[in-house]
This record gives C-alpha cells, sequence and structure tokens, in this order.
C-alpha cells in the first residue's frame, strides 16, 4: 500500500497571528493535518517564550526556545509590524486569500489594529476567523486576562484533583493552552465543513475557560443537581479498587496499579504473598468490599511495592495480567512502545537529529506527519508571498526589503 | 450534516459529543442492557438507574440512543445496514463487526478506531502526565473527574471531524487509527522537549505550578485564589499596586523575573500571609482592574451558576426531564454556533425510529423488539 493519499487539509490556507502557546498550537493541529499555514509575526515584540525561558541554552535555531520552536514548527513566518500602514497593508493581502484566521489576543487587541472579525468579513467573506481569548469576547468576564495556571484554576480543573483536604491540584505544563488549542482546531475544522455547503465563513468566538471546564463538564452536571461540590477522589475509582500509585523503591518511584476485576485482584493477592495476611478474608473480596478497604488494602500493596523498582513492579504485575505502569517521567519516556510510536524526526539543517511529538493518531493511505523545523522570524516571508499572492520577485522585494538570513 | 455511529467506550466518548456539538447526528449504539457509561458515577438517581449517571448525562447529550443486542446475527446484519447509511463510525476496539465487512457494506466509510490502552491512571502513568501532577513532596495523582477521557476524546474528534471534511469534499472515507496513551503522551510533549534539551525531568509543583516565575493558588479567607505575574516589567509593578507590602515595593531586584524566580517560594509565602485577610472575589477583581491575570479556585460547584458561562450560552436554564430546572452545560463548541443539545437519550430511546429511517417495516421493527434483538 503507498502512502500517497493527501493529508485532510491540504490546501487550507491558514493565517496564525497566534501568540504564546494556544494559538500556536491550535494552528499546529491544522499544520499537522496537512494545512498550508503562514505565520505573521513581529521582531519588535517577540511572542513570549514559555517554559524555562531564563536560561541562556534556551534560543535555538530559530531563535525560539525549544517549546515554542515545537509549538511553531511546520509553517512560514513573516515579519510584519502591524501598527505600521505598510505591514497592515500586507496582512490585508494575506488576509484577502487564507480560508482560516486563528488569534488569540485579549479582547480588543485585534480591533485596534483594524483587524477585528466585522472589518475583515467584507474582505473575505469566506473567511473563518478564530478567536481564542481567555474567557471569549463577550460577557461580563470578557475583558479579564488570563494564563494557563489561572484558568486551570477557575475552571474547577485544579479542586476536582487531589485528595479531600488538599490544596489546589495543578498539572506543571501547559494544559489548558493544550485544551484550548484542540477544542478550537476542532471547531475550525467544524466550521470549513459548514462553508462548504453555506459560501460563508464565521468568527469563531472560542473561550479558553469555557474548553477546560467542558472537560469537566459531568461534575458541573452533578454538582448542579446535587447542589454539593464533587468529591475529590485521587487516584481512586468509583467503580474497581484498588487503584493508586504506589511508592516504590528509590526516591519519588511510583508504579500506577488499576484492578478491574475479581480475576486481577486474586492475581495481585497471589503476588503480594506472606503480605496479603494482614488482608485476611479480603483476598477474596468483592470489588465493593475492596473499595470500603482501600486503606488497608494500599497499605499491603504499598509494603511490596516498596521494596521493588517500578519497571519490576510493572513487569510483574504485567505477566500476570494486572493492570499496572511505572510512573514515566523523561528519560525513561522511550520505554513505552506509545512514546516510540509518537516521535517524528524534525526535518530541517537546524534539526540536529532531533525527535519531536507527532499526531497521535494515523490516517491510512497517508505518510506520517513530517515534522518541519520553525523558521527565524520573518525568514520565509518572501516565499509567502511568492505562493499566496503569486507576486513576481520584484514586488516581493520591494514588500519586503529586508529578511533576516 | 453527516450521520455517525458512535461506539466509543469512556475514552472516546467526549469526542462523538464534540462532533454532535458540530451538528452532526450522532447515533449512540449500546449494548440492550445499557453501556458502561450509563453506570459511571456519580449517579444522580437511584443505582439502578441508567438514566441518571453524571457522565451518561453529560456525554451523551445531543445523541440519539440504539440498544441492541450485540451478540446476535440479526443485530450484526443491522449493523451492517447501519453502516451503509452512515458516513462515519467512530467505534473503540474491538470493533462490533470485522473491519472489512464495515467497508464492504460502505466502502466510503470514515472510520474512527481507538485503540483505549490501559486503564486510565496507567495510561496517564505510561504518558507522563502523571509525573507533573501533584504536590512536590507527596504522591502523584489522577487527573479528576475522567479528564484524561476528555482530553483523548478531543483528539478522537479532530480525527474524524477532518476525515469527515475530506470526505464532504472527495467523498472518499478514511480509515483513522487513534491511541489512546499516545494523545496523552502528545500533551506531555513539554516533558519530551524539557528532557531532550536539558536532561532534566519536569516536576510535579502542586498548587504552584506555572510557566511564569510567580504563580501559584494561595489561601485567602474563603478558599484560594491564583495568581500568575507576568514577565513584562509591568506585570511587576501592577502586582505591586495590588499587594501593599513595603518588601516587594522597596526591592527593586524583584524587578527582574529571573530573581523572582529564585525566591519563588519565600515571596508566594509573604503573599499568602496578605491574601489569608482577604476574599477571593475581591482580591481577583482588583486584580484584574490592574490587568493582573489572577482567578479564584473555583470547585465545580461554584461555576454551576457563572455569569460568565451563563452569559454566553454555555450553561443554559432547562427544564431537565430528569432533574428538573437546571443550568445545563451546553459545551465549548455548542455555545459558538448558539445551539442547544438535546437531552442525553434514554436506553433505546431512538431504536424504532432509527430502524425506520434503515427502511424497516413497522412490523419487523416490532418483532426486532419482541425477540430482544433491540430494545425501543
Amino acid at each position: 500500500m503507498t502512502d500517497s493519499r493527501s493529508l485532510p487539509l491540504a490546501g487550507i490556507r491558514v493565517l496564525d497571528f497566534g501568540h504564546i502557546v494556544a494559538g500556536p498550537f491550535c494552528v499546529r493541529m491544522l499544520a499537522d493535518l496537512g494545512a498550508d499555514v503562514v505565520k505573521v509575526e513581529t521582531s519588535t515584540r517577540q511572542g513570549r517564550t514559555g517554559a524555562r525561558r531564563n536560561r541562556p541554552r534556551n534560543a535555538g535555531a530559530s531563535g525560539r526556545t525549544p517549546h515554542l520552536a515545537q509549538i511553531n514548527r511546520n509553517r512560514r513566518s513573516i515579519d510584519l509590524n502591524l501598527k505600521t500602514e505598510r505591514g497592515r497593508d500586507i496582512a490585508l493581502q494575506l488576509i484577502g486569500v487564507a480560508d482560516v484566521l486563528v488569534e488569540n489576543f485579549s479582547s480588543g487587541v485585534m480591533e485596534r489594529l483594524g483587524l477585528g472579525y466585522e472589518s475583515l468579513a467584507p474582505l473575505n467573506p469566506r473567511l473563518v476567523y478564530t478567536s481564542m481569548s481567555a474567557f471569549g469576547h463577550t460577557g461580563p468576564r470578557s475583558g479579564w486576562t488570563g494564563m494557563n495556571v489561572t484558568l486551570q484554576a477557575c475552571s474547577g480543573l485544579m479542586l476536582a484533583t487531589g485528595e479531600a483536604g488538599d490544596p489546589p491540584i495543578g498539572i506543571s505544563n501547559s494544559w489548558n493552552d493544550y485544551v484550548g488549542g484542540l477544542h478550537a482546531a476542532v471547531a475550525i475544522v467544524g466550521a470549513l465543513d459548514r462553508r462548504r455547503v453555506s459560501g460563508k465563513g464565521c468568527h469563531l468566538d472560542v473561550s479558553q475557560f469555557e474548553c477546560s471546564v467542558a472537560t469537566i463538564g459531568s461534575l458541573l452536571l452533578a454538582s448542579a443537581v446535587s447542589g454539593q461540590p464533587p468529591a475529590r477522589l485521587g487516584s481512586r475509582s468509583t467503580e474497581t479498587a484498588p487503584q493508586g500509585c504506589y511508592r516504590c523503591a528509590g526516591e519519588d518511584q511510583w508504579c500506577a496499579i488499576s484492578v478491574a476485576t475479581d480475576a486481577q485482584w486474586r492475581a495481585l493477592v497471589s503476588v503480594l504473598g506472606a503480605r496479603a495476611a494482614s488482608l485476611g478474608t479480603l483476598g477474596l473480596a468483592s470489588a465493593a468490599e475492596r473499595l470500603r478497604h482501600h486503606d488497608e488494602i494500599d497499605a499491603a500493596i504499598t509494603s511490596w511495592t516498596s521494596t521493588l523498582n517500578p519497571a519490576e513492579v510493572e513487569r510483574r504485575l504485567g505477566a500476570l495480567g494486572v493492570p499496572a505502569a511505572a510512573m514515566r517521567r523523561g528519560h525513561d519516556l522511550t520505554e513505552v512502545e506509545e512514546w516510540r510510536q509518537i516521535l517524528r524526526p524534525l526535518e530541517g539543517p537546524g534539526s540536529n537529529g532531533a525527535k519531536v511529538i507527532g499526531l497521535p493518531f494515523m490516517f491510512r493511505g497517508s505518510a506520517p506527519v513530517v515534522a518541519t523545523e520553525a523558521p527565524r522570524i520573518g525568514a520565509t516571508g518572501r516565499e509567502a508571498l511568492r505562493e499566496w499572492l503569486q507576486l513576481d520577485d520584484g514586488a516581493i522585494v520591494e514588500l519586503l526589503p529586508e529578511v533576516p538570513a | 450534516m453527516a450521520r455517525i455511529l458512535d461506539l466509543t467506550s469512556a475514552a472516546g466518548a467526549y469526542g462523538t459529543r464534540l462532533l454532535a456539538e458540530l451538528g452532526h447526528d450522532v447515533l449512540r449504539v449500546e449494548a440492550r442492557d445499557g453501556d458502561a457509561i450509563r453506570r459511571m458515577e456519580p449517579l444522580l438517581g437511584a443505582a439502578a438507574d441508567l438514566e441518571r449517571g453524571a457522565f451518561h448525562q453529560f456525554l451523551n447529550a445531543g445523541k440519539r440512543s440504539l440498544a441492541l443486542d450485540f451478540a446476535s446475527d440479526q443485530a450484526r446484519r443491522l449493523l451492517g445496514a447501519l453502516a451503509a447509511k452512515s458516513d462515519a463510525i467512530v467505534a473503540s476496539l474491538p470493533l462490533p463487526l470485522e473491519e472489512g465487512a464495515l467497508l464492504a457494506a460502505n466502502p466510503d466509510l470514515v472510520l474512527v478506531r481507538l485503540d483505549d490502552g490501559p486503564p486510565e491512571l496507567c495510561a496517564l502513568a505510561r504518558s507522563g502526565l502523571l509525573a507533573i501532577t501533584g504536590e512536590p513532596e507527596g504522591k502523584p495523582t489522577m487527573l479528576g473527574g475522567h479528564v484524561p477521557y476528555a482530553a483523548i476524546g478531543i483528539y478522537v474528534a479532530l480525527a474524524a471531524a477532518a476525515a469527515l471534511f475530506e470526505k464532504s469534499a472527495s467523498g472518499a472515507g478514511r480509515i483513522v487509527d487513534v491511541s489512546a496513551v499516545q494523545c496523552l503522551a502528545a500533551l506531555a510533549e513539554q516533558i519530551w522537549v524539557e528532557y531532550s534539551v536539558s536532561g532534566e525531568a519536569l516536576e510535579r509543583m502542586g498548587s504552584r505550578g506555572g510557566i511564569t516565575a510567580l504563580a501559584g493558588a494561595l489561601p485567602c479567607a474563603d478558599g484560594h485564589w491564583m495568581i500568575s505575574v507576568p514577565p513584562e516589567p509591568r506585570g511587576w509593578a501592577n502586582f505591586v499596586e495590588l499587594v501593599p507590602d513595603p518588601a516587594f515595593k522597596d526591592d527593586a531586584s524583584l524587578a527582574d523575573e529571573a530573581l523572582r524566580r529564585e525566591r519563588k517560594h519565600e515571596i508566594l509565602d509573604r503573599i499568602a500571609l496578605w491574601s489569608a485577610q482577604q476574599k477571593k472575589r475581591d482580591i481577583v477583581e482588583e486584580a484584574q482592574r490592574l490587568h493582573i491575570p489572577a482567578a479564584t479556585v473555583a470547585n465545580p460547584l461554584e461555576l454551576v451558576d457563572d455569569p460568565q458561562l451563563l452569559a454566553r450560552g454555555f450553561l443554559r436554564p432547562v427544564d431537565h426531564p430528569d432533574f428538573s430546572r437546571i443550568n445545563f452545560p451546553t459545551g465549548a463548541l455548542a455555545s459558538l454556533w448558539g445551539q442547544g443539545l438535546s437531552f442525553a437519550p434514554h436506553l433505546g430511546q431512538d431504536s424504532a425510529a432509527i430502524l425506520g429511517e434503515l427502511g424497516y417495516e413497522t412490523a419487523e421493527i416490532d418483532r426486532l423488539a419482541q425477540d430482544g434483538i433491540v430494545k425501543r
């Protein structure tokens, strides 16, 4: 079988006005699905650079931090100062031939640049104009600013996670940006589908806050009906037991164990050997009884896991069909089969053999995602004008007299 | 819009909900006695009630329900007939009919196959995400509310929506293979970037996480609030106006984000002394007036009448047939198009109507119901 089919979004032109993570990550999803992307950015105010930005080693070949270089892969970059008439004029020409525009500024920023949806729709009625502000451009909090951690906090996520009595628990990455970016990408593809029928574009006013709230929509519904906040369950399940993260030998070493059936439970008890003695008749208990005696069971399991490294716990339980997984943290991720499958080589002269994360799905009949390193700001601006506007070299040099090497 | 057969487990069901939010006709095909999602807690009715589970009510909103006895030959034929008249099938493995049989019934089918992988907590551990969730000195912990399932679901929706878009242009179907563990691994990208660049691991930061130097959930008189001080000089200048502590105002070195990072916990502890006397809404409203990204740390109950969610139609006041009057969470995409969603269907509620659309006569439908092949 050949991998010759083009990807689903081939031929769709996306203009990326995004900055930091959420907007550019959304655009990367579209690029990885085959879209043709031009990023509009300005060397006068470089995008904020994300994780660990204060370290000197951060600037890579593209002049971006490794994190932002990843997020901004698979696109061209044009350096435009949108506060000048010249910059704005070029942007408007690109907007005129784009299918999708993505921006994640605070409310009012694009309007002040003369690039709000109302002013652009007459120029390109087919444009799917996508805003991704923290709270959306309408409602009483439309003017509020938000960042990943504040959105994790106010969306309910931090109090849905952890155990009763714990402080709010966050996730130490740009979680909310990813969740917002992915939802926006789904909305954009849906809007393109609708456009095929209606012939019309639209303004997608995505709220990153709502995207995160939606991921715990069931808990909101439960709270609305019961009038109670949901229980904080830690790593436990309401249906099966035991389930948890168990301490293993070594510093901060853990193994996740999730027993779903009585047979798995009996297999786990057999591994515990003499340590199961403290469990007494619980060795034959039903899921409901195991849920009631979770603390005792956890103590017996920990007395065993704490003598072994997590990979060994995973191996011994796995051999008996008991679901277990060592907590992976960086150096050991590529020991996981699914991790090896998702890594792709980064293409480009500055890539130095780096491997990056592709898409977690495969479109059969097409080759896997090709990941091409992010350009320096503005480095491929002339190429963008040539291909999108079909201008000749003279006209291009006139519009962009200088580009970085 | 497209007709989509939804045969996902809990790991994929948020994805098919998003497809319903996009306006597609999503048919939830489930076993005669109801599937596991209907039994997920919290249950908002009696234990045996298959209609009042919170996850069922949220995840299956906007869908129709066809319930059948998968083991029977007649049900397998029925599934083939359904596949022939559908645009897409989104299903957790194993498929209810072999891939070849489905494609024989409909060569232009979009078929999204989700490999659910190991149980949710184990998938999280394999992905790396578990290592960055929890208190730094305490245990790693699951993301609550089955959020990992929702995250997987968004990727499922993206894969399916892209394939449907392609089909509406070319007419051709597509098979897409989705791995749940890979979805979570994709969201652990920063761990990989950090490790491959510096050899270091991202660590758990609990309540004091964040990419900016000064970020953390801090106690106040009525709960917690979250602050993240923007890295630009103006961010610090605004912050000093919010928190009237001379130790901050008088220390010019703190205008430098790198120096703030070194003294993060000392500074956060001082802010906490001040905020412990304040109410969270007061702090946050004042902070936002100063353009500081601060937020209340909310629990889900505090969100059920949130004015922002109500104003934008994410929450809709409805007379719910199973729960009386509540603010129903329509969804982050449904609210973009200003449309509500139908309530989650009762088990088999749409079986007869769907069979009718397939061309089954009323007498045949009656017989299938009497024989226990379908529930209506």
